[in-house]
């Protein structure tokens, strides 16, 4: 303090600005570093999914591709069965993406859309008339919190062992819900309800009430309101739900690797079927379908930035 | 019956005729606010008996039976607690509860640190703020299985990791190709750095909107009153962004404890056992040893264990969020 008061008046803010200017790139420099971090593994799989089997796995690695190539995105979208010319192992493993890819886009939309339904208007319910009493919301958070290998297992019993059962008992035909559509639809839709009646809460409770009250004081009635004011007034929030939630359906591997095999396989089930090779892993297609699977997804996640805290942190943190 | 319509902030109403029959008296019906309220409510409370609630019936019972899938289920018997015994007395799974917690606690630790740090440099920037905030939240974004693959990749021994450290190796003479993730405490931390490099970006992003929400009077009195920069910080800005820390926390915690995919894509819970977090381990036991009884024991245990923990975490939030709001944020 001393030092500074000696000086000119002119010398300090000099040296000043030149802290200011030193401690700017000492931050940038720290970010910079945190982005290198996060674009490298993104860059190298981008990078192994343009290589050429013998590139893969190379000491000195090669960072780009010597001989730029699109034979592993050739392989994952194929019709068919393989050409044998196109990979050694093309032959042995059919690794077609089409199957998974329309799996995984039916049993996500499908899902996301019911429990965005189911959910919009329970948050509606709980945001107007407090149903479930005062902490229903709470108790709902609980559901998302039971880790999911205990819901898998619990699901996996009931899906092969409880409603066969009953099916053949009371109709004397055996359905079960492993391995099916329906029912990884129907885990999944009650697995990100919480998410969407928590997102959908925050987004009804800012639709001011007195709207609702002066068109049911001109008469209208109850659908009529929900249908012409509440869902007109939070439809953009309904699509960031959507995406969101479909997000976290498509990134979901635990209860779709257990509940499903071998007839329904998701995007992340299949990536995960050419891990387990021990050897003659296929680095450069399982890279091409990494990065069929990340693209749509970052770029939604990127459409709906502003209101991911929303999501993640279940409205308990306003933007 | 009226129609009604918003425009901007107003409403149009016009009159349509009245209609008779039996939908719109089914609808009239449903109107009626006891109904009303109450039908998403059933709607959604059966889908959680029927989803969650007689499944987890069926698991307590389950664990009651001595029972292999690969018998057929009529031969099953019922031995009381047996199971739950077995359980308590098997020392992998206590290991691998102990591991879940030790991979969950040193990753969001890390976690929290480090996306402290980088929300509040964010914070301070001027320039490219959007950009770098655009970045850093894309991990998050990304499948966790996908982050494991690109994981496994940059292990592998002949992998980029290795050739960003071999002049380090070279200086104590080493081969550079080391096998990572076959060694078991190098595997730990593989795995741990996996789930931190994706997850800093969710801590990073609460910690941001925390800044955000600073009311900068308070520090620009601070400062006015000639309280230092590490003052400022300790005094002003870290009690205000006590709710966000805790929220980070307990939202993180939760789901670290869970902590399957990088697992799996990384390791497959070995070398040995070393990485088997308690997701792996009930999982290893019912598909692939199918210890139907045994999973279902150890699952409910696992619920009771966790259900102080879930209890806790919630108490926490709303405690949590009663500040927030009560500060008008």
């Amino acid at each position: 303090m001393a030092a500074t008061l000696a000086m000119s008046p002119d010398a300090a803010r000099r040296r000043k600005l030149r802290r200011q200017r030193r401690n700017a790139a000492i931050r940038h420099a720290i970010l910079l570093a945190w982005t290198a971090v996060i674009v490298f593994p993104i860059f190298w799989m981008v990078s192994t999914s343009f290589k050429e089997a013998g590139e893969w796995v190379t000491w000195p690695p090669h960072w780009l591709p010597h001989e730029p190539t699109l034979h592993n995105y050739a392989q994952i979208f194929a019709f068919g069965p393989m050409d044998a010319s196109l990979s050694r192992q093309a032959t042995e493993q059919a690794f077609s993406i089409w199957k998974a890819l329309a799996d995984a886009a039916l049993v996500c939309t499908m899902a996301s859309l019911l429990a965005l339904l189911l959910g919009t208007f329970l948050a509606y319910a709980i945001s107007r008339f407090n149903v479930g009493g005062k902490y229903f919301r709470h108790l709902v958070l609980t559901i998302r919190m039971i880790p999911p290998i205990v819901v898998a297992i619990a699901i996996l019993m009931y899906y092969a062992i409880l409603i066969p059962y009953a099916t053949s008992a009371l109709f004397g035909v055996r359905v079960s819900l492993f391995d099916t559509y329906a029912g990884l639809i129907l885990i999944y839709t009650a697995t990100t309800l919480p998410f969407v009646i928590w997102m959908m809460l925050s987004f009804i409770e800012e639709v001011p009430y007195t709207l609702e009250h002066a068109a049911r004081m001109m008469g209208a009635g109850r659908f009529t309101v929900l249908r012409r004011i509440v869902l007109p007034l939070v439809a953009s929030g309904m699509v960031v739900t959507f995406l969101f939630v479909f997000i976290l359906n498509w990134s979901e591997f635990l209860l779709a690797l257990t509940l499903t095999h071998p007839e329904v396989t998701t995007l992340t089930v299949l990536l995960n079927k050419f891990q387990s090779a021990s050897e003659g892993r296929l680095y450069g297609p399982q890279a091409a379908i990494g990065t069929v699977i990340t693209v749509p997804v970052v770029i939604l996640g990127i459409l709906i930035q502003k209101h991911l805290v929303k999501g993640f942190s279940f409205g308990m943190i306003r933007k | 019956m009226v129609e009604i319509t918003t425009r901007g902030a107003d409403l149009v109403v016009r009159d349509t005729p009245k209609r008779g029959g039996v939908l719109p008296r089914l609808a009239a019906w449903l109107a009626q606010e006891r109904v009303f309220r109450l039908i998403p409510f059933i709607l959604v409370e059966g889908m959680f008996i029927l989803v969650i609630f007689i499944p987890f019936l069926l698991t307590v019972y389950i664990s009651l039976l001595r029972w292999r899938a690969n018998r057929p289920f009529e031969t099953a018997s019922f031995t009381g607690l047996d199971n739950y015994y077995s359980v308590i007395g098997n020392d992998q799974f206590w290991l691998a509860v102990g591991r879940s917690f030790y991979f969950g606690g040193v990753a969001v630790a890390l976690e929290l640190l480090i996306g402290f740090v980088l929300a509040m440099l964010v914070s301070q920037t001027t320039r490219f703020k959007r950009l770098y905030t655009t970045v850093f939240l894309v991990p998050m974004m990304i499948v966790p299985v996908v982050v494991g693959y690109n994981f496994s990749m940059i292990y592998v021994d002949s992998g980029p990791l290795n050739q960003l450290l071999a002049p380090l190796f070279s200086l104590f003479g080493m081969d550079p190709r080391v096998r990572w993730l076959s060694h078991p405490v190098a595997a730990q931390w593989g795995i741990i750095l996996a789930d931190v490099w994706q997850w800093t970006s969710l801590t990073f992003l609460i910690f941001l909107s925390g800044f955000s929400a600073l009311p900068p009077q308070l520090v620009n009195a601070a400062r006015v009153m000639g309280a230092s920069p590490w003052q400022i910080f300790w005094r002003v800005q870290f009690p205000l962004l006590k709710p966000a820390i805790v929220i980070a926390v307990v939202i993180r915690s939760m789901e670290a404890l869970k902590l399957f995919d990088p697992v799996v894509l990384l390791t497959f819970g070995g070398p040995g056992t070393s990485t088997q977090t308690v997701a792996y381990f009930l999982w290893e036991q019912v598909w692939v040893f199918n210890k139907f009884s045994f999973g279902a024991a150890a699952s409910i245990l696992l619920l009771l264990i966790f259900g102080v923990l879930i209890y806790a975490g919630i108490y926490l939030l709303v405690r949590q969020r009663a500040i927030v709001e009560g500060r008008g944020a």
